[in-house]
């Protein structure tokens, strides 16, 4: 009998663990608000201001319910100012009724005088820290604006503006190449290595940021205010320095292998922007080589792509013709990664990593190099460019209808 | 150590009190048997037959008829039956009437009649002589005739076994699409047939026995001499011999006294309705026990696989047979997990859901007054409820309860809030996967364990789910059954039967049967038994073809 | 002792499960960067040697537990007093295991929850598995192998199918040197986790098969320094060595990296069950052999009597060795491994080799 009571007692015990426990951890999801995007700014007095973008599940997912909601807006944005970013965060509790709950934050949104001033090294500690924040968050810099406007303007298509951001750079990065989607773990990570700076793309409002945050923005055809991708934000020591725009850009994305495709506009026969190359396959090969007892890098390029476009009269039949082409979007192709490289090497900061790669294959070389890399010696580096460009196919047709037009005109 | 010593000598006292205890024991059976049957039957026909009437207590379905028989002077017998458990047409055709129409015989006694009823005159198979009362109320009451002469101490009981029963239907249970249709019914007798019509050999043997000290139930033992573990039939006789109840009324009695360990809601018995399953697992060498007065005939050892396997596995293709078992592997892991999976993820793991589906979640779940874990044990409530009452309602109401049920769980309660649609899809899920295992003992303990795993998801999410799950595997492999570990052949894993497990190899590859339950001859087929082509056919064999054309 | 059996498949299991259990998710050999996988399958050689050490010891006293051997060996008192030693460093070690465990789940999922009720959990679940003995054990680790084997492969499949490996960071191999490679298998992966099968010699005389222990042993380390030796190599080509060195936890950062289609993100569940599965195993085998060490120490006849008060110490124990996570793992890198680990693993058990060897060679020539 004795033993029989001993279980009940055990089994009450391992009740009464488990249901007084019940609270502990417990999120139920009404009692949440889902951060989808995060904005940092820094206000006069010196202390971070914090944006909260809240979901309304209702307002997002409203559509499939059928009717009652989709009615307001899909987020609601809330702002609190805090000493230390953990600070703001807790002081954001006192105007949000729900815990606030970052597990599902996309975006993180830092101010570019913010970047500027005072750098991201001190920011992202207490993000990467966060057991809830998940390593992936895309990292972009509010471009001319503050991280707030960002985070409060309203878009369409795409109901969340986390979204709508996140899903922009991802597009753009395969489709164009002049932008990087860098996650929070990638900032880091370069922030840390000796041989590396990051790249940060920047967003920035085309238009009005306070119409951006009515709701009417997104009823209309044309937005009042839209969130746009531009230029990449390069960094030292943690803090902002320039921006890479256009061309520039695009060849660090080369570098950096991160570009899926993308168009190339070819000069022909002494007229600019004839042809339109549209690569569909490349791959960047960075290797380093020491010479003379200094360091030398070689970018290697191969892209593979079709002819897409030609704006005048060019006999695309002939195989000579196409590999003169190719000869043309190699010129262009390394004209574009070398501007891009002399621009990083005026700024005196290593954005490709080529530090990175001396270190991996000179271990011993780089104790010397290492201590003054982006001082001294990345400036001064010789970086040789190789392009190796194919045509594949030129689309539907071979010669274009210009060469018959011309002819009979 | 003084304590060794105690516990030294209690052990002998415990020996003395054992003794002292089996005597008694042996005393008291030998009194109830004396009080039970009164011994031999008397030479009289008059007192056997009072005696007769005071035991049954004049019941009106105990027919006693009494004739004369003899042509010097005439003897009196009396042949006594139960209505409704012979068939009378045999008692009237073969008994009286054979008797009657012999009345002629020349004879002095009674010993000579009955000698001469006996190898003259019943026109029957199966008859025996008996002489004490217990043997003749069993007989009697087990559908036999009994012939009482007088002037003999010695009675005939002939077999006329008969009556009304049930015919042979299609299970209703276990059903497949492809395979025998016949399922087992109440009587004893057919269902041995049943399965004797699928095994023609002598070394399927049969071992009868009474169970149940009022109601005397038959019950037999059924295994194929060779194949079966002799360890296995050893113990189930020792089991089975130590049934100490008043009353066997259905299998289940029987499987609750002999299984191995009680503290667990797993069956560790198999019962089934079907004869080629009986046969099936025969074969595999396990011990079917048959049991009167009901279609279910229990199968030892079982193993925790052999619940998730049908016989219809056996009869289609291999692969497709092993995907179906995949597919129930998967049903149980659903119908095991489903809520608490749910109620873990939306209340603990959030970060795991897609952000899409979870803002679709959160605006359902925003109106919802309750927490998940109440709002999942409320609808895993009302369909428990809702089964359990499908199954006892008269059918002429069948389609309102699920019209109700339909309106009020599906659509009423989501549209008042109290409930989220997408709640009422994994009840519904898990519901419909937990009817997907082929065995409802299963399924049913599956059900229960299901709601231990929800408290444990509610209390601590995945954590709780994973401590739950390792507590019932631990448990699982900790059950026997008749000395059988449970989860083999997957663990302790025995490569040779993994092929019939998950896995169904095909017929001409399934060589062996499992080991740990039959022990001797443990090959099921020949080798090289892998069908092909006939060679002509073959790339190689080319030239062949020109030959025929 | 306990009268039963386990299979060389059935040891082999346990041998893989105990090893690997909590080694994965903790980071090894940090100290030497991109060379972590080599440091690993360095100590794998060392435990091989460690194993047949331990298989040695085995092959003078294949029917008997550690603890009564060492009677044998070293006398009554000196056997009890060494006896009793291991069935504390055991249940050091499990209740070091246990702590392990607890912060880990409750840094990444459950801060709210109290270490001790995380720790409670698991322990009840270990006690419930134990006392049901050896074959249970064993059983149960066959079926979560073969569920630590899903989840690696498919693991390993959705890491590579989500592209974040970057073989570059893993170069360049050797940076500080051979001499600090060395070092830190001298000091670290040496002791955990190869060294702990030391807790095998009071598992190896419940094998059926006394001839196959040699073999189903070296095939378990094996398997367990290739997968560690795996892991290590993806964790430092998916995270880099900087992110490496400041994780506590490698692996769930790892996994936190993967993004496939949009929607298999965050898989922290992946990690959570194979640190349920891992340390149970570990503290399951460390608890298990405390037990029946006492039991037989003391000659206690029923020794899943043991289970209980045994649970409850090292769950005390987990919760009082160190203030906080840090102190506890700098106490295991300085402390435990050159004063605990390093003479209770090789010292002892090399000494007693030698002492069985004469013993038994002086029994043989008489």
């Amino acid at each position: 009998m004795g033993m029989r009571y001993k279980k009940i007692l055990l089994f009450l015990l391992i009740i009464c663990i488990t249901t007084i426990s019940g609270c502990w951890n417990k999120k139920e999801l009404n009692e949440l608000s889902i951060i989808s995007a995060l904005g940092i700014d820094k206000n006069e007095e010196g202390e971070y201001v914090k944006t909260f973008q809240i979901i309304n599940p209702k307002n997002v997912a409203g559509a499939l319910q059928g009717g009652g909601g989709g009615q307001g807006p899909a987020v609601t944005v809330y702002s609190a100012t805090g000493k230390t970013i953990l600070d703001s965060h807790y002081m954001g509790s006192t105007k949000i009724s729900r815990r606030l709950y970052m597990a599902h934050t996309n975006l993180l949104v830092i101010s570019e005088e913010l970047a500027r001033e005072e750098g991201i090294i001190k920011i992202l500690d207490a993000f990467e820290r966060d057991p809830e924040i998940r390593p992936t968050t895309t990292i972009v810099i509010a471009h001319e604006a503050k991280a707030e406007d960002i985070v409060k303007s309203l878009t369409a298509i795409d109901n969340i503006p986390a979204d709508k951001v996140v899903k922009t750079l991802e597009t753009s990065e395969r489709v164009w190449g002049g932008e990087l989607k860098v996650t929070l773990q990638g900032v880091i990570k370069k922030l840390t290595d000796s041989g590396t700076d990051p790249l940060i793309t920047g967003v920035r409002v085309i238009g009005d940021p306070e119409k951006g945050k009515k709701i009417e923005n997104i009823q209309a055809s044309e937005l009042d205010a839209t969130l746009e991708a531009d230029g990449l934000a390069i960094f030292k020591n943690g803090k902002l320095i320039n921006w890479l725009h256009g061309d520039n850009a695009r060849g660090a994305v080369w570098v950096l292998d991160k570009l899926k495709k993308t168009i190339v506009n070819l000069e022909w026969e002494g007229v600019k922007d004839v042809i339109g190359y549209q690569v569909m396959r490349q791959n960047t090969e960075v290797s380093a080589a020491i010479k003379n007892e200094q360091p030398e890098i070689t970018v290697h390029v191969r892209a593979e792509g079709d002819i897409r476009e030609v704006r005048n009269p060019v006999k695309l039949s002939d195989p000579d013709v196409l590999r003169k082409i190719e000869k043309l979007a190699e010129k262009e192709i390394k004209r574009q990664i070398e501007g891009s490289v002399e621009f990083a090497k005026e700024n005196k900061t290593d954005i490709f990593g080529f530090g990175d790669e001396v270190h991996r294959s000179y271990p011993d070389a780089w104790k010397d190099f290492g201590k003054d890399w982006q001082e001294t010696v990345f400036p001064e580096i010789k970086v040789d460019v190789k392009v190796d460009a194919f045509i594949r196919r030129t689309g539907l047709r071979n010669n274009s209808y210009l060469s018959d037009y011309e002819n009979s005109h | 150590m003084p304590s060794f010593f105690k516990r030294h000598k209690r052990k002998k006292i415990d020996k003395v009190h054992n003794n002292k205890k089996e005597q008694t024991k042996k005393e008291d059976s030998k009194e109830n048997s004396s009080q039970n049957a009164a011994g031999p039957l008397n030479r009289s026909l008059a007192a056997n037959l009072e005696v007769i009437k005071q035991k049954t207590g004049s019941s009106p379905d105990v027919i006693i008829r009494r004739l004369m028989v003899g042509g010097g002077p005439p003897v009196e017998i009396a042949i006594g039956y139960v209505e409704g458990l012979v068939e009378e047409q045999s008692v009237n055709d073969f008994l009286i009437k054979s008797i009657l129409n012999n009345d002629d015989i020349e004879v002095k006694n009674g010993e000579e009649i009955l000698n001469k009823i006996e190898k003259d005159i019943i026109a029957l198979g199966s008859i025996e002589r008996v002489n004490d009362w217990e043997k003749l109320f069993q007989s009697m009451l087990s559908g036999k005739t009994i012939i009482l002469i007088d002037g003999s101490s010695e009675a005939i009981s002939a077999n006329t076994r008969g009556g009304e029963k049930r015919s042979i239907l299609e299970p209703s249970t276990q059903n497949t699409i492809r395979g025998s249709r016949e399922s087992f019914t109440e009587a004893i007798g057919t269902n041995i047939a049943l399965v004797r019509r699928i095994i023609n050999n002598p070394n399927l043997w049969i071992e009868p026995r009474k169970l149940g000290t009022i109601t005397q139930t038959d019950v037999s033992v059924m295994y194929i001499n060779g194949i079966v573990k002799d360890e296995i039939v050893e113990e189930v006789r020792k089991r089975l011999d130590n049934i100490k109840l008043d009353s066997i009324l259905e299998s289940g009695y029987i499987e609750q006294m002999i299984q191995d360990q009680t503290m667990t809601t797993f069956p560790t018995i198999f019962h089934t309705e079907r004869p080629d399953m009986v046969a099936g697992n025969l074969l595999e060498g396990r011990v079917a026990i048959f049991i009167n007065g009901t279609p279910f005939v229990l199968l030892a050892p079982a193993v925790f696989i052999q619940f998730f396997q049908t016989p219809e596995d056996y009869y289609i293709r291999s692969d497709i047979a092993t995907a179906t078992r995949f597919l129930r592997v998967i049903t149980f892991f659903i119908s095991l997990m489903g809520p608490a999976i749910y109620v873990a993820a939306t209340t603990f793991h959030q970060e795991m859901i897609p952000t899409q589906f979870l803002l679709i979640i959160a605006a359902q779940r925003d109106v919802v007054p309750f927490p998940a874990f109440v709002e999942a044990l409320i609808m895993e409530v009302t369909f428990e409820i809702l089964r359990e009452a499908g199954i006892r309602m008269p059918k002429i109401i069948g389609p309102t309860i699920s019209i109700v049920g339909a309106l009020v769980i599906g659509q009423a309660s989501v549209q008042a809030g109290i409930v989220s649609p997408a709640m009422v899809i994994v009840v519904s899920i898990t519901a419909i996967a937990s009817f997907a295992t082929p065995s409802f003992p299963m399924a049913i303990s599956i059900r229960l364990i299901r709601f231990l795993f929800m408290l444990c998801a509610a209390t601590f999410g995945f954590y709780g789910i994973v401590l739950a799950f390792i507590t019932l595997l631990a448990h699982l492999c900790g059950l026997r059954s008749f000395g059988v570990p449970y989860m083999s052949p997957l663990t302790p894993f025995i490569p040779e039967n993994a092929g019939d497990t998950i896995f169904r190899r095909p017929w001409w590859d399934l060589r062996e049967r499992p080991r740990l339950i039959g022990s001797k001859n443990t090959v099921r087929k020949g080798n090289n038994q892998k069908p092909e082509p006939p060679a002509a056919r073959e790339m190689s064999s080319r030239k062949g073809d020109g030959d025929e054309i | 002792m306990e009268q039963a059996k386990i299979s060389a498949y059935q040891l082999f299991v346990l041998i893989v499960m105990f090893t690997v259990g909590s080694a994965l998710m903790l980071p090894l050999a940090s100290e030497v960067k991109q060379s972590a996988w080599l440091a690993i399958l360095l100590g794998m050689g060392g435990g091989f040697l460690l194993y047949l050490i331990y298989h040695g010891l085995y092959q003078y006293y294949p029917n008997i537990l550690p603890t009564e051997y060492v009677q044998k060996l070293l006398g009554k008192t000196f056997g009890r007093v060494l006896g009793f030693i291991y069935i504390l460093y055991f249940m050091y070690l499990a209740a070091r295991v246990l702590r392990d465990f607890g912060e880990m789940l409750l840094t990444f999922a459950y801060e709210d929850t109290p270490l001790f009720i995380a720790n409670a959990l698991l322990i009840i679940v270990i006690v419930y598995t134990v006392r049901k003995g050896i074959e249970v054990i064993a059983r149960t680790g066959e079926l979560l192998f073969v569920l630590a084997g899903l989840l690696a492969i498919s693991g390993l499949i959705l890491i590579i199918a989500s592209g974040v490996i970057d073989t570059a960071n893993l170069k360049p191999v050797l940076e500080k040197g051979l001499g600090a490679l060395l070092k830190t298998t001298a000091t670290q992966t040496l002791y955990v986790p190869f060294g702990e099968v030391v807790v095998f010699a009071m598992i190896l005389p419940y094998l059926n098969k006394s001839e196959k222990a040699k073999r189903a042993g070296l095939l378990a380390l094996t398997l367990s320094g290739v997968t560690l030796a795996l892991v290590a190599a993806i964790n430092i080509s998916v995270l880099g060595v900087s992110l490496l060195s400041r994780s506590q936890f490698p692996l769930l950062s790892s996994i936190q990296m993967i993004q496939i289609a949009g929607f298999l993100e965050r898989l922290d569940v992946y990690f959570m069950l194979t640190l349920i599965i891992g340390g149970f195993c570990k503290i399951g085998i460390y608890t298990y052999v405390a037990i029946i060490g006492t039991a037989d120490l003391f000659n206690i006849k029923e020794s899943s009597q043991l289970s209980f008060p045994i649970g409850l110490i090292i769950l005390l124990l987990s919760i009082i060795i160190a203030s906080n996570f840090s102190e506890h793992i700098q106490e295991g890198l300085q402390i435990v491994t050159l004063y605990i680990l390093f003479p209770m693993q090789v010292i002892i058990p090399v000494l007693l080799l030698v002492i069985a060897f004469f013993k038994n060679r002086k029994k043989n020539n008489n």
